[in-house]
């Protein structure tokens, strides 16, 4: 009884921010208080009415989708050496395809940047990509390999039995089986680089301004509820992506 | 300990490993290898490539205004950061911080975990989704929230002034307190994800034994519970720990140009004042404080694993 109560408590401080963000997206106040005042859609209007907004989500899809499909590959490609073969240095090779998870991305914001002035990558669109792959690929392998695990290889032995080649095996019997990590992976992979700002702040060029940064600097001078409403429809539409593919790749695990 | 960090808590990566080890007869197989080679390539390229190079700028010269980087070898970064006490002021505010903050997570998330490793099915599912909620919202967003939570007239200072318990509004924003708590919420999903691994691999039997012997709730607690769930403190810890001295965005946002800390200060250096080697020679000091901190976290774990084991 008493965890329970304190886990609300818990529960109530990490969603706090979601709550107020939501909240003063609707306020009819000029700057965001909460609890908000009053109830008007005109916050939303206004910042699909600025260019500099839609024009910065335009190019963090772009950007997003692109590094989603390098990291696909890239990840599932890896997930499936780590999970069907015994490779020696098995420990060591996950480790390193696991470490951008955990290394800050305020240094390799900078190693990037000084590393593509001297490759020539410097404030290209390229160069950004290939950054946030790096970041979102791990993701991929973790998803895909929970996948793996959870079916018998005996099946694909048994295609390669009836004489399947490797990439029919792959395409026919491998693949649809972990379809679900690979979407999970994917989806995970383009909300992290949809919302990354760290890595690009330092590699952006000119022009090159995603919705994470418009929003930073946005908050950085100015306070007033358009921020709210652009926050709440990325909560909203996160949301609508995410808990489906979640439900789903959950509901395969345990089936 | 990075396996531990995904966000589907997939325990399961190891699961049939017995099928895995008959499965490949002794015949050298190339597969693997080719399916590696592209990811290996690309942070051979990305993550070891733009490190190398970083800490080859970080040792070369540096004349502000006139011919910026100089082709010469020195360690005069490494020597200024230090020696000078506001430097040095700066790397200790960050690892106060960041200590801080993994305290804070590891008091919060250990209740948090508890239920949800007690939690089966699809309430097990449920939960866990609301935990990972706020981590499908970016740290820029929650940190905005946490702005108009803690200013001056915000609902935080509004609601204890009204219930009479302040007569001054605290002072949250620009200041260390305020960081700390938006912190704390920003990485408190990742601390109970960590610490829910390693509750479950606690098994039930265990807690029946200590009940059956006449051990009450704390004490199974502090003797069971705790010592068992160690691994998963040291895991959550490290990551907690490594994400906080790390963090830019909430410092920046929330501290302002009054609380410097090691992330907002590299970037500062790097990006306002364009001195690369002093930003590189700054990121690599904290790369060095979070190596010496994990070498001593792991020999930690490694001397109390025996004894849990007995």
């Amino acid at each position: 009884m008493i965890l329970l109560s304190l886990n609300a408590l818990i529960m109530l401080f990490l969603l706090a921010p979601i709550i107020v963000v939501v909240a003063t997206a609707f306020t009819t106040s000029p700057y965001p208080v909460f609890p908000p005042e009053g109830f008007t859609l005109a916050w939303f209007e206004r910042f699909l009415g600025m260019s500099e907004f839609t024009d910065a989500i335009e190019r963090s899809t772009l950007l997003a989708f692109t590094s989603m499909v390098v990291s696909a590959v890239l990840g599932t490609f890896s997930a499936l050496a780590l999970g069907r073969w015994k490779v020696p240095g098995h420990g060591a090779i996950s480790a390193l395809m696991l470490s951008p998870i955990l290394f800050p991305a305020i240094v390799l914001g900078l190693a990037l940047l000084v590393f593509y002035h001297r490759i020539g990558l410097a404030g290209s669109f390229a160069g950004l990509v290939a950054a946030h792959s790096v970041l979102t690929t791990p993701f991929v392998i973790r998803l895909v390999l929970a996948s793996l695990a959870e079916f018998d290889p005996a099946i694909e032995e048994a295609a390669r039995n009836l004489g399947a080649g490797w990439w029919r095996t792959f395409l026919q019997v491998t693949l649809p089986l972990i379809r679900p990590g690979v979407l999970a992976g994917a989806v995970f992979a383009f909300i992290i680089s949809f919302d990354e700002l760290v890595i690009t702040l330092f590699l952006a060029g000119p022009g090159m301004t995603t919705l994470p940064i418009r929003i930073f600097t946005y908050v950085e001078y100015s306070s007033d509820p358009t921020v709210s409403a652009i926050s709440t429809a990325l909560i909203i539409a996160w949301t609508l992506i995410g808990v489906p593919v979640y439900v789903r790749f959950l509901s395969i695990r345990h089936s | 300990m990075s396996t531990r960090t995904g966000l589907a808590g997939d325990r399961s990566v190891t699961g049939p490993e017995a099928a895995r080890a008959t499965r490949r007869p002794a015949r050298r197989d190339l597969t693997p290898w080719l399916l590696l080679t592209p990811n290996v390539l690309w942070l051979a390229l990305f993550l070891a490539g733009s490190l190398i190079t970083l800490a080859v700028i970080s040792l070369r010269g540096y004349e502000p205004g006139g011919r910026g980087m100089l082709d010469t070898w020195e360690l005069t970064h490494y020597v200024n950061f230090l020696t000078d006490p506001f430097y040095y002021a700066v790397l200790w505010r960050s690892l106060g911080m960041a200590g801080q903050v993994t305290a804070w997570c590891l008091v919060l998330g250990f209740p948090l975990a508890l239920t949800l490793s007690r939690l089966r099915g699809v309430a097990r599912a449920l939960f866990y989704l609301a935990i990972l909620m706020p981590l499908l919202t970016s740290a820029v967003v929650r940190t905005f929230g946490w702005m108009i939570l803690l200013a001056n007239n915000g609902f935080i200072n509004r609601t204890l002034i009204d219930l009479g318990l302040i007569d001054e509004p605290l002072a949250l924003m620009y200041r260390m307190s305020g960081i700390v708590i938006a912190l704390v919420e920003v990485l408190l999903p990742f601390m109970v994800l960590a610490l829910d691994a390693a509750l479950l691999n606690i098994h039930p039997q265990i807690y029946e034994a200590a009940r059956n012997l006449g051990a009450r709730a704390p004490r199974i607690f502090v003797q069971i519970t705790l010592p068992l769930s160690l691994p998963g403190i040291l895991s959550g810890s490290i990551l907690v720990f490594t994400l906080a001295i790390s963090a830019f965005v909430t410092p920046a946002l929330i501290g302002g140009p009054r609380v410097e800390v090691m992330a907002t200060l590299i970037y500062q250096e790097s990006m306002s004042l364009l001195n690369w080697p002093f930003g590189a020679a700054i990121a690599f000091v904290m790369l060095f404080t979070l190596l010496i901190l994990f070498a001593l976290t792991f020999r930690l774990g490694s001397r109390v694993q025996p004894m849990e084991a007995g």
